[in-house]
């Protein structure tokens, strides 16, 4: 029985080794470069007939959070004038950049960009491309401003895997930026 | 973790013989045995043994042994208190139908073996414990551990849809109720509101909850409570017994089944086993009106025990895994607070689904997996030493609903947040011999080291943690007296390491603090008796409460963290009363506890601006909160096999500092049944049909403008249940319950459920519960 005892113990040191092991966590952390974000929105209306170019960003390289938002600019556009829309995506916190841009327009079928204008009259957006299933994207259209006057431009993102409809509704949002807009 | 040894001791009048001597009127029985601790098999020595209603108490001899002599045959109930075991008691039958056996030789008087097992608790026996097992315990299986706990007065939920629940005890929950799984600290990622317990409920043959703050016993974090996860003793020495369970819910078509083998073995003498497997499938939830799509659940867990006892010497070795995967809503997700509050607008789910088993994204899975080895050894002496070894892996993998847009990085399939937190926790307790059999105490040890690895969107650092905590209690033990007062060091370091602009960023803390207890119970009579209890305990601030920083989709809110948060302290008072008499009981409890530094999310004044828009802006901050209420339990049998209960759980919780309320406190609610219990026909037993109704009144108690949504409304909830034993044999018997919940089908939101903002809980839901024993 001293045998068993011996045994014991010895079973019992080799389940203590079992239990001791140590790491250092600080050893493996890293940047997650997995993790997609949209860190800035870029808005550039060309005026038709003209190679007028203004472009109106929201910034904020290091996503939520952290430091604000670097850039927000107003967008201000002349009245009675027809633009093209076409807007940009960035992920500012990777390096290289990533171009978020790309990867919506490679799955346009679950995207839908939606421009809301406060007051409504201000502006009027037609969409200018469509998905394989024939559904507006937003990646490109047209904007007709109205006559003068100062409200606000909403720019959605909707992701909507699986149940784009052309509506906004299904999905939720990527993004949500409300743009101060002047039409003078 | 000092205190893992106790929740796992149980003991048992092992070898107890009822022995009689009638010479009919002549009051000439006795009753004698010996008293046994359970786990570790060794007599147990001045343990109290007395006959309810009489006061020839007798107290255990060197060997554990005791005698009641000169009872007049008739029915009995026996009792034990020992210090730091709760008491227990036995009827025994000394009646007439007996004398035949009565006439024996006194060597011959064995009536049968009457094994009385008790449990060796390690709750201060001065606050409440409740303790759910048997058939209490049945009626509770296939559902989640939070949920099997609702039961108790006192004791609520909080909940992310149906299949994630956790407990909340006193209004209290999360990082700051703390559960005992098998004796050992249970570490996963308990500062998530949607991060259940990891534990499969089927392990355990007892589930107790300790209310009030209990730092002395089980070291810091346990401000709110308590709860024990406890399996049964091993079998050692005894023949194979087992049991499989069957539980079919007609809501998720959820079929749960689980088995457990357990025995000693021939050839080895003291020697135990056990094994033991649950499987559990579910599909979508239905409300009275609608699926919520993508609510399936999956759930593997499989745990293993064996046990060597010889003389004072004992070994036990465990092992479980859990392993679970939990859809969840997809209605839920939202992106922006455009999106809540347009759900919120709808009043339902934009997201219409059918019935489905599949669990596809957003979902969560986690694994959880217990490594133990406790060893034990009494002295001759009286004196015992214990050491517990224990190693946890705590794997959680959270699935967004979107996919990576980037089409190569979406064929990983990744899961979007990923936490594996490893924790080794070492515990030695020494309990001296009791001092003139009135006064015994134990002085421990006990260590844990962690480590959190986080890979995926930033949301909690990398950290390592050493926590190391010293305690001493000592318990006074008369007939009428119970006092017992303690006191425990925690001291803790944690390191943080995150990533910030690319760059690695370390933090360090340190964290020390005592806790103390000083309680009282006094037994007045055997009916009535009164406890008091005064107890501190704190916690440190839990990385998240730290390091937040970013949007909290669930809850469409900014949360920001602070890493200048200090340590909360509770100091808990409770009293409370308790009288039962022959067909009726009642049990009321009062409490105040008070945290300083209470950690909360605080409302800023401005939004933040993200690139999803506003979002309102909360964080972590501290203040003075006190936490009021009262627990009432009664039962009264008003008609013969017909009984009425209730209980009533009401909490008013107040933020000092700032003369307002605090939000997510759970309503107060009210319990009632009837019950009526059948009477025993041949072979078919323990029938009872009972109906219930439980009232959840309107949180009223919230600050102003702090959520989207104002508190649902108040609830009526109906259900029924029913249940027989049949038994087929000596060695087989067969239990049946039927449970129906929600039995109107009710549209109904609860406060403290998180998808109130999006869908109605859950509708009505049928089961039927099998459990089939054999070799018992």
């Amino acid at each position: 029985m001293k045998m068993n005892r011996k045994l014991t113990w010895m079973l019992l040191a080799a389940m203590t080794m079992a239990f001791v092991q140590c790491k250092d966590s600080g050893d493996e952390v890293e940047p997650d470069d997995e993790n997609e974000l949209i860190t800035s929105v870029t808005l550039k209306f060309t005026e038709q007939g003209t190679s007028n170019v203004s472009t109106f960003s929201y910034k904020d390289p290091d996503g939520d959070g952290g430091n604000a938002p670097t850039k927000f600019d107003t967008i201000s556009l002349k009245p009675n004038t027809t633009y093209t829309l076409a807007i940009e995506l960035l992920d500012e916190s990777k390096s290289p950049v990533d171009d978020i841009t790309k990867e919506v327009e490679e799955e346009s079928y679950e995207h839908l960009f939606v421009y809301t204008p406060t007051p409504a009259a201000l502006l009027t957006y037609t969409y200018g491309d469509k998905d394989k299933n024939n559904y507006p994207i937003g990646l490109t259209g047209s904007a007709k401003t109205g006559a003068v006057g100062d409200g606000k431009l909403k720019v959605q993102l909707r992701h909507q895997p699986g149940a784009k409809n052309g509506t906004p509704t299904p999905g939720s949002d990527d993004v949500n930026l409300d743009f101060i807009l002047k039409v003078k | 973790m000092l205190f893992v040894r106790n929740s796992l001791l149980t003991f048992l009048l092992a070898l107890s013989w009822i022995a009689a001597i009638g010479q009919q009127p002549a009051c000439e029985c006795f009753v004698k045995g010996v008293v046994k601790d359970r786990h570790t098999g060794q007599p147990i020595i001045g343990a109290t043994v007395l006959i309810v209603g009489q006061s020839n108490g007798v107290f255990t001899d060197e060997n554990g042994r005791y005698e009641l002599r000169n009872l007049c045959p008739g029915n009995y109930t026996l009792e034990c208190r020992i210090i730091g075991y709760s008491p227990f008691q036995q009827k025994i039958d000394l009646t007439a139908g007996h004398e035949e056996n009565f006439n024996l030789l006194e060597q011959e008087v064995h009536l049968k073996d009457v094994e009385i097992t008790a449990h060796r608790t390690d709750a201060p026996s001065s606050q409440p414990l409740t303790t759910i097992s048997g058939a209490d315990l049945d009626k509770t299986r296939g559902q989640t551990l939070g949920e099997s706990l609702k039961g108790v007065t006192g004791v609520t939920t909080l909940q992310t849809g149906s299949s994630i629940a956790k407990p909340v005890i006193h209004g209290l929950h999360s990082n700051r109720v703390l559960i005992m799984n098998n004796g050992i600290r249970q570490e996963g990622q308990q500062w998530g509101s949607e991060h259940a317990p990891e534990i499969d409920p089927f392990i355990a043959t007892r589930i107790s909850v300790v209310k009030g703050a209990a730092g002395v016993r089980y070291g810091s974090d346990a401000i709110g409570g308590v709860i024990l996860v406890e399996p049964e003793e091993l079998p050692v020495d005894r023949p194979i017994t087992g049991e499989l369970n069957a539980v079919g819910f007609s809501n998720g078509r959820q079929g749960v089944m689980s088995g457990t083998v357990q025995g000693g073995l021939n050839f080895v003498k003291g020697f135990g086993w056990r094994a033991q497997g649950t499987i559990k499938r579910g599909g979508n939830i239905r409300t009275p009106n609608y699926f919520l799509g993508n609510t399936g659940i999956s759930e593997n867990n499989f745990s293993l025990a064996a046990g060597y006892r010889r003389k004072g010497l004992g070994i036990d070795v465990f092992y479980s895994r859990f392993d679970t995967q939990i859809g969840i809503f997809s209605g839920s997700h939202i992106g922006s607070v455009t999106d809540l509050l347009n759900v919120i607008k709808n009043g339902e789910p934009f997201v219409k689904s059918g019935f489905s088993y599949a669990i596809n994204r957003p979902n969560q899975n986690a694994t959880h997996e217990l490594l133990k080895a406790e060893t034990h050894y009494h002295f001759n002496d009286g004196n015992r030493l214990q050491w517990t070894i224990a190693r946890q892996y705590n794997n959680r993998n959270e699935f967004d609903l979107h996919r990576p847009r980037n089409d190569s990085i979406a064929a990983l399939n990744h899961p979007e947040l990923t936490f594996k937190l490893t924790s080794l926790t070492n515990d030695v307790v020494w309990d001296h011999k009791p001092i003139a059999g009135k006064i015994s105490g134990q002085v421990g040890v006990s260590t844990l080291y962690q480590y959190n690895l986080m890979s995926g969107r930033p949301l909690i650092p990398n950290f390592n943690q050493f926590n190391i905590g010293l305690f001493w209690i000592e318990r006074y033990v008369t007939s009428k007296w119970e006092l017992e007062a303690g006191l425990h060091y925690d001291y803790r370091t944690l390191k943080t390491y995150r990533i910030v602009n690319r760059e690695k960023i370390a933090d360090h803390f340190d964290f020390g603090n005592f806790s103390g207890t000083a309680g009282a119970t006094r037994n007045f009579s055997e009916r009535f008796s009164a406890r008091v209890n005064l107890g501190t305990a704190w916690r440190a601030p839990n990385v998240s409460e730290l390091f937040s920083d970013g949007v909290h989709h669930g809850a469409a809110a900014y949360e920001k963290g602070d890493a200048t948060l200090q340590p909360e302290k509770a100091l808990n008072s409770i009293a409370s009363v308790k009288y039962a008499a022959p067909g009726w009981s009642v049990e009321v409890g009062g409490y105040y506890n008070y945290i300083f530094d209470f950690i909360y999310l605080k409302p800023q004044p401005e939004p933040i601006l993200t690139i999803r828009g506003a979002f309102p802006y909360f964080k972590y901050t501290q203040t003075d909160a006190s936490f009021k209420g009262i627990d009432i339990s009664g039962s009264w049998e008003f008609v013969k096999r017909t009984t009425i209960s209730s209980k009533l759980t009401y909490l008013r919780v107040y933020d000092e500092r700032n003369d307002g309320y605090l939000v997510m406190i759970p309503p107060n609610r009210l319990d009632n049944a009837l019950k009526y219990q059948l009477a025993d026909r041949g072979k078919w037993k323990d029938g009872f049909i009972s109906i219930g109704n439980l009232l959840v009144a309107e949180q009223k108690r919230v600050p102003p403008n702090s959520d989207f949504l104002t508190p649902p409304k108040a609830y009526s909830l109906w259900s029924l249940q029913a249940g027989t034993t049949l038994k087929v044999s000596e060695k087989q018997q067969l239990e049946i319950g039927i449970n129906v919940q929600n039995l109107f089908n009710t549209v109904y939101r609860d406060y403290l459920n998180r998808f109130r903002y999006y869908a109605d809980d859950m509708g009505r839901n049928a089961s039927l519960r099998l459990k089939w024993k054999f070799g018992a």
